[in-house]
C-alpha cells in the first residue's frame, strides 16, 4: 500500500532548502507545515510521497499539485527571492524487482521532480548508486544499519551526482533512534567524506521542523566540517534538484524549452547546414 | 576522533587590538572609521554621564535620512546621471576649471559620497549589491546569476568545496569617463537586456552644500521612503565597570582588564545582561571582570539605521572633546556594527556569513587622548586591515 505521508522539505538553490516534508492528501496539514518552513527560514521546499511495494501490483500516484496547496505562493517575510515547492517521490525497495518501475520510462515517476530510493539491503544499495537512475539514496536512521558501507559503490554515486540522505526529526522525537542517526551517519562519513551529504527532515508536524542554521549544525554532531554541513542544507540540495532536472533533458546538456516563434519563414529559408553554423 | 575535535572548536572568529593616541600623525583611527561603509548600529556608552551635552545630542540627531527604494533596477546605478549626481566628488584644484565643471553638473562644488547596500538580501544565498562612496559598484552572485549576466568577476573566497558565489566588482568612475567604451556597453547591455537585476535599496548620500531632496526627487519614480535613524538612549545605574589603563591593552593582573575582556563586558552591557553571577540566574552566569568599580550613572545611547561613516567621524570627534573639561568617567566607548549582509567589510575586503555575519569595531577612548581599537570580524571574513 502506498503512503503518501512523507514531505520532504528541500534546501536548494543555496538558500536554505529541506527535501523532506510529510503530507497527507486531504487534509491542511502541508499547506500550514509548509508555511512554517518557509517561516523558519528555508527558500526551497519538497513535498515527498513514500512508495513501498508490499502487494504484486502496484500504481504511483500523480504526484500533489501544487497548486492545489496553494493557489498562490505564500509571501514570507525578510526574502527576497520567491520560495518554491517541489514534488519527491521516495520509494523504499526491499526485493530486486521493485527497481523495475524506475526503469520503466512511461511510469508516473517522470512526474516528480527528484526521486529517492530506500535500500534496505546490501545488494540494493550497491545498485541503488551505481545504477538505478535517482537523485538521492536514503540512509536508514531509525534502526542499526543493516549492512556495511563500502568505498567502491559510494565512490561511483557521488562521481554520478547522486546525494546520500539523512534525516533528523526521528532523532528529535525519540533518544534510540537519535543514537542511531548519530552512528549511521558517522559510518557514512568515514567513507563519503562529506561530500554529497543531504540533510533533511521527515516532517510531519511543525515541532518537528528545525530552522537551517540548527540543522547546519546538526551536521558537525553527524561528522561534517562546518563548510560541509552548511553545504548539505543548501548547495548539495541545489545539486541534487538540478540532479533531477537532467533527468527530463537529454543527458543534462540540451533543454527543450517552448518558445513563440515569431516569424516561421526566415527560418525555413534557409538550408539546414547553414542553420547549424550560424548557432555556433 | 576527528569529530570530538571539531566539536570542541568554536567557529572562527578574529580580534584585532590595537592602541594609539588621536596626536599622533600616523594614526589610523579616521581611515579605519571612514573605509567601514555599511554600518547598521552605532553605540557610545560614557560612564558618570547623566545626560549628554548638547554638541553630542545634536549629532545625534544629525546622523542623517537615510533612504528605502523598493524594487531598484541595476542599470540605474550606472546611468551617467546618477554617477555625476551621486558618486563623482568634485575635486577644487583650480577655481576656473572647477566652476566650469560644476557649472554643467547639477550640484555645486562640494564633496559628496554615495552609499547603497541590497535590503533583504541574504548574503550567503541570496544575490547582493552596494555601492560604495568610492565609486565602486560591489555585486555578489551566486552561480547561475553570475554566469547569466555575462559579466567578469571573480571566485568568493568563502565558497565551500564547490564555488558557488563569485563577486563582480565595477569602478563607476572609471566607466563614467570614457561611456562609449565597450566595457561600459557590455555592463549596461547585461544589465538591461541579458540579466535585468532588481534589488530593494538602502541609500545613503553625504554631501555638503548641496540641496536636501536631491535624491528623493531623483528616484521619485520608483518608490523611494525616506527613514531617519532609530535613537534608544538609557541611563543604568550602579554599573559594574572593569577598570583600564590606557598603556596596558592586554590587561595588568589585579590591576587593569585586557582588550577583549571590555569588549565581553561591553556586550554584556549592551544585552542588558545582569552582571553579578548570581548562581540562580538562568540567563547569564557571566560577571563583570576583575579588578572593577561601580559608577553611579552611565548614558548608553545607541543608533539603529543605515549610517554612513562620516557621521561617525564626526562622533567620534565629538567624542574625543568630552575630555577637554575634566570628568570624572576615565574612559569612553563607541562601538559600531556593520550589516551582516554586506558584500564588504573593510575598505574592499569580502565579508560572508557562515553562521554569524559580524564586523563590527569598537573605540575606548581615554581622558588623555589615547584610544584602544578593536575590530572583530567572523567565519567568512578577511582579517581587518
Amino acid at each position: 500500500f502506498q503512503h503518501t505521508n512523507f514531505g520532504w522539505y528541500l534546501k536548494a538553490r543555496q538558500g536554505p532548502a529541506n527535501l523532506k516534508l510529510k503530507s497527507t492528501r486531504g487534509t491542511d496539514r502541508p499547506r500550514r507545515n509548509v508555511q512554517f518552513f518557509f517561516s523558519v527560514g528555508y527558500s526551497v521546499v519538497a513535498i515527498n510521497h513514500v512508495v513501498e511495494f508490499k502487494e504484486k501490483k502496484q500504481e504511483i500516484e500523480k504526484p500533489v499539485a501544487v497548486s492545489e496547496l496553494f493557489t498562490s505562493l505564500p509571501i514570507v517575510q525578510g526574502k527576497s527571492r520567491p520560495i518554491k515547492i517541489l514534488t519527491r517521490l521516495t520509494i523504499i525497495v526491499s526485493d530486486p524487482s521493485h527497481c523495475n518501475v524506475l526503469r520503466a520510462t512511461s511510469s508516473r515517476v517522470r512526474l516528480y521532480d527528484i526521486v529517492a530510493v530506500f535500500p534496505k539491503t546490501e545488494k540494493l544499495f550497491h545498485v541503488a548508486c551505481t545504477h538505478l537512475d535517482v537523485d538521492l539514496v536514503c540512509i536508514t536512521v531509525t534502526e542499526k544499519l543493516p549492512f556495511y558501507f563500502r568505498r567502491p559503490p559510494i565512490n561511483v554515486a557521488i562521481d554520478r551526482g547522486v546525494s546520500f540522505e539523512l534525516v533528523y526529526s526521528p532523532a528529535i522525537k525519540d533518544s534510540t533512534m537519535r543514537r542511531y542517526t548519530i552512528s549511521n551517519a558517522l559510518n557514512l562519513m568515514q567513507i563519503c567524506k562529506g561530500k554529497n551529504v543531504i540533510i533533511s527532515s521527515a516532517a510531519e508536524r511543525p515541532l518537528e521542523i528545525r530552522g537551517p542554521y540548527d540543522v547546519a549544525n546538526l551536521g558537525l554532531l553527524f561528522g561534517l566540517s562546518e563548510s560541509d554541513a552548511k553545504a548539505a542544507v543548501s548547495t548539495n540540495c541545489r545539486a541534487a534538484i538540478l540532479h533531477g532536472e537532467t533527468r527530463k533533458t537529454a543527458f543534462g546538456i540540451i533543454a527543450t524549452v517552448k518558445k513563440p516563434r515569431p516569424s516561421e519563414a526566415d527560418d525555413d529559408s534557409l538550408p539546414a547546414c547553414k542553420k547549424a553554423k550560424c548557432e555556433d | 576522533m576527528a569529530t570530538l575535535r571539531r566539536l570542541r572548536e568554536v567557529p572562527r572568529h578574529l580580534l584585532v587590538c590595537e592602541k594609539s593616541n588621536f596626536g599622533h600623525d600616523k594614526s589610523r583611527h579616521r581611515h579605519l572609521v571612514e573605509t567601514h561603509y555599511h554600518n547598521y548600529r552605532v553605540s557610545f556608552l560614557i560612564p558618570e554621564c547623566g545626560i549628554l551635552s548638547k554638541e553630542l545630542k545634536n549629532l545625534v540627531m544629525e546622523t542623517g535620512p537615510y533612504y528605502f527604494v523598493k524594487n531598484l533596477p541595476l542599470h540605474e546605478l550606472i546611468t551617467h546621471e546618477f554617477i555625476n549626481t551621486f558618486v563623482k566628488k568634485v575635486f577644487s584644484l583650480e577655481p576656473f576649471v572647477c566652476h566650469c565643471v560644476s557649472a554643467s553638473l547639477r550640484i555645486p562644488p562640494s564633496l559628496c559620497s554615495c552609499c547603497a547596500l541590497t535590503y533583504n538580501t541574504n548574503i550567503d544565498e541570496d544575490n547582493t549589491a552596494a555601492l560604495l562612496p568610492n565609486g565602486k559598484l560591489i555585486l555578489s552572485l551566486d552561480k547561475d546569476t553570475y554566469e547569466e549576466t555575462g559579466l567578469q568577476g571573480h571566485p568568493s573566497r568563502y565558497s565551500g568545496r564547490k564555488i558557488m558565489k563569485f563577486v563582480v566588482s565595477i569602478d563607476l568612475m572609471d566607466l563614467s569617463c570614457n561611456l562609449d567604451s565597450k566595457k561600459y556597453k557590455r555592463i549596461s547591455w547585461s544589465f538591461k537586456e541579458k540579466k535585468p537585476l532588481k534589488f530593494d535599496f538602502l541609500l545613503a548620500w553625504h554631501h555638503t552644500g548641496a540641496e536636501e531632496s536631491a535624491m528623493m526627487s531623483y528616484f521619485s519614480s520608483y518608490r523611494i521612503q525616506e527613514h531617519q535613524p532609530k535613537i534608544a538612549v538609557s541611563t543604568m545605574t550602579d554599573l559594574q565597570c572593569p577598570v583600564l589603563q590606557s598603556s596596558e591593552l592586554g590587561g595588568k593582573p589585579e590591576v587593569a582588564c585586557g582588550a577583549w575582556e571590555l569588549l565581553d563586558w561591553l556586550g554584556a552591557v549592551f544585552s542588558d545582561v545582569e552582571l553579578n553571577n548570581e548562581p540562580n540566574n538562568f540567563i547569564s552566569t557571566y560577571c563583570c571582570p576583575q579588578p572593577s568599580t561601580v559608577v553611579a550613572k552611565a548614558y548608553l545611547c545607541t543608533i539603529t539605521g543605515f549610517i554612513l561613516p562620516e557621521k561617525i567621524c564626526l562622533l567620534l570627534e565629538q567624542l574625543c572633546r568630552y575630555f577637554d573639561e575634566p570628568k570624572l568617567a576615565p574612559w569612553v566607548t563607541l562601538s559600531v556594527q556593520g550589516f551582516a549582509d554586506s558584500p564588504v567589510s573593510w575598505r574592499e575586503k569580502e565579508h560572508g556569513f557562515r553562521k554569524g555575519g559580524e564586523h563590527l569595531y569598537n573605540f575606548v577612548i581615554f581622558n588623555n587622548q589615547d584610544y584602544w581599537l578593536q575590530m572583530a570580524v567572523g567565519a567568512n571574513d578577511d582579517c581587518p586591515p
